[in-house]
């Protein structure tokens, strides 16, 4: 197993840390961007981005399920938009075990960061990433 | 900056062609538009060849622009390959614009030109996932999904906030391909109703088969010149680019109140053409998506914030409407052969605004028009390229 961008992803091993996603925030104007770049896209300076934490939990902003897969990854699936509370909002996959079928997930919900393999493929089951789950289980 | 006309367009049928190879696709567009303007291979002084994907797809990873003019009898001259996503050929047409417009050039090329049938639909798929940045895509994003969810474009969220329906979604669907049964180069000639494209099989809730474009093959072509020596060559309508505009996406974080990329970059085009949305008597614009047309509806201006089903229900923007758009059949009718389809729309609005367009002429020819075209997918919530251009006769 690796890490697939350990550039984006923190997993600690010491006990009761828990992963967390890493982007930047800009020492200047004060937002913060995932996944991290070296110039702030709203004040355009240059140098003044510094690595955080973020992305332990967030609310989901839209949802919807794929029913076509492309190669590597397998149908159905969810496919997510989640509101990080420290600013970004990001594409994700969702975590397993839960069933991929309507009502399941509902904008607004908490969420909470997962880290599982990409897919479960050859491709990349040796890969693992950051995914969502419902922090409270899921709806129904 | 000089005035630029467009004295010649010629387009190959978008469909599956697994036997022909790019430039065998290109070379009809290319020789319609030559002979169409009345010029012969040795008077173009610069060409732009768009192409997004016969990197990946065919393996001629470089020079495809040269490969695709030398088998058409263009060569020995500056010749510029164009990669903007589904972009591609409206950068194409750019390029060639302000080639003449400042005086580098007198006549110019654009072509665009994409094969995307491989015999293969996964890999294909694989390759446009790649029109994407890499931080989205390879976490199995797709264009599908970027639709319906993502947050510039979100049609779920618009089902919620406006009280759209699936039927609402499936109505430029239907429209176009009603558009595209009237059009002998359109990839899918059968008028759709409501009822199918509902019932057809979900690709990503809430978009199903019929509202999504499919895998295309196509090229088309345009040739420009100084609007001064336009007459030299043709005597059909005189028809110049009153404006040719593109944007790349901008980085936005929730709650950005700035004014949609693909709003800003329509308004900068019309703000060079000295006009209006009123103004425009034909559309064609960027359904890779069926119901992203209502969306653009809004976001050129023609409509207010939910009103996009009613201009289809009002009969405004359907063949026989004020404003048509899409006469063509879009993306999903006439097809998206990605490379092509910015210089697709630009043949369609020239044929439209010369009385050419047959079955599908617009009754009243119409003399300002817009092509919006965009492509790519960014972080931060953005198209790559948002694309915008004016035509006048
Ligand atoms: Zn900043």
């Amino acid at each position: 197993m690796k890490i697939l961008n350990p550039d984006n992803l923190r997993v600690p091993t010491e006990p009761g840390k828990t992963p967390c996603l890493l982007g930047n925030r800009c020492r200047d104007c004060g937002i913060v961007v995932f996944p991290k770049m070296p110039v702030c896209p709203s004040c355009h300076t240059n140098g003044a981005m510094v690595e955080v934490e973020i992305g332990r939990t967030g609310k989901l902003y839209s949802h919807t399920i794929s029913h076509f897969a492309p190669a590597g990854f397998t149908a159905p699936a969810f496919q997510i938009f989640v509101d990080l509370p420290e600013g970004p909002r990001i594409f994700s996959l969702v975590g397993a075990g839960l069933p991929v079928e309507r009502g399941v997930l509902e904008d607004g919900m908490e969420m909470q960061l997962v880290v599982e393999p990409l897919a479960d493929t050859p491709e990349h089951r040796d890969e693992l990433t950051y995914k969502f789950v419902p922090a409270n289980g899921a709806r129904t | 900056m000089r005035d630029v006309a467009i004295i010649g367009v010629g387009a190959h049928a978008s469909g599956r062609f697994l036997d022909k190879p790019m430039k065998a696709l290109a070379y009809p567009a290319i020789w319609g538009a030559l002979d169409d303007a009345g010029v012969k291979a040795t008077d173009i002084n610069v060409a732009y060849v768009g192409n997004s994907l016969g990197g990946l797809l065919t393996g001629q990873e470089g020079v495809r622009g040269q490969v695709v003019l030398q088998h058409s009898g263009i060569t020995g001259i500056p010749i510029i390959n164009v990669e903007n996503a589904c972009a591609s050929a409206m950068t194409a047409l750019r390029g060639a614009w302000l080639e003449v417009a400042s005086g580098a050039a007198d006549i110019a090329l654009a072509v665009g030109v994409e094969k995307m049938n491989v015999g293969d639909s996964a890999r294909t798929i694989g390759a446009l996932s790649g029109v994407s940045e890499l931080d989205l895509s390879e976490l199995g994003m797709q264009f599908t999904t970027s639709y319906a969810i993502h947050p510039k474009i979100n049609l779920k969220s618009r089902m919620a906030e406006y009280g759209w329906t699936a039927a609402d979604f499936a109505k430029p669907a239907v429209k176009n391909s009603y558009n595209g049964s009237l059009n002998p180069l359109a990839q899918h000639r059968r008028p759709l109703t409501i009822e199918e494209v509902v019932q057809s099989r979900v690709i990503v809730d809430p978009l199903t088969l019929l509202m999504c474009s499919s895998i295309s093959d196509g090229a088309a072509a345009a040739v420009v010149c100084s609007a001064d020596i336009a007459k030299k060559f043709s005597s059909k309508t005189h028809i110049t680019i009153a404006a040719c505009v593109l944007q790349s996406g901008v980085y936005r974080l929730p709650g950005d109140e700035r004014p949609d990329s693909a709003t800003t970059s329509a308004y900068a085009a019309y703000e060079k053409a000295g006009i209006g949305p009123e103004d425009l008597e034909a559309v064609e614009l960027h359904d890779a998506m069926a119901p992203s047309e209502l969306m653009l509806y809004e976001r050129l201006g023609l409509c207010g914030p939910g009103e996009g089903p009613r201009l289809i229900d009002e009969r405004i923007t359907t063949l026989d409407g004020r404003v048509p758009v899409n006469p063509s059949g879009g993306l999903c009718s006439r097809g998206h052969p990605v490379g092509a389809t910015g210089l697709l729309q630009i043949c369609e609005l020239v044929w439209q605004m010369r009385g050419e367009a047959g079955k599908r002429q617009i009754e009243k020819r119409p003399k300002v028009t817009m092509a919006q075209n965009q492509g790519g997918l960014l972080l931060g919530q953005d198209s790559a390229v948002y694309g915008c251009t004016i035509l006048k006769s």
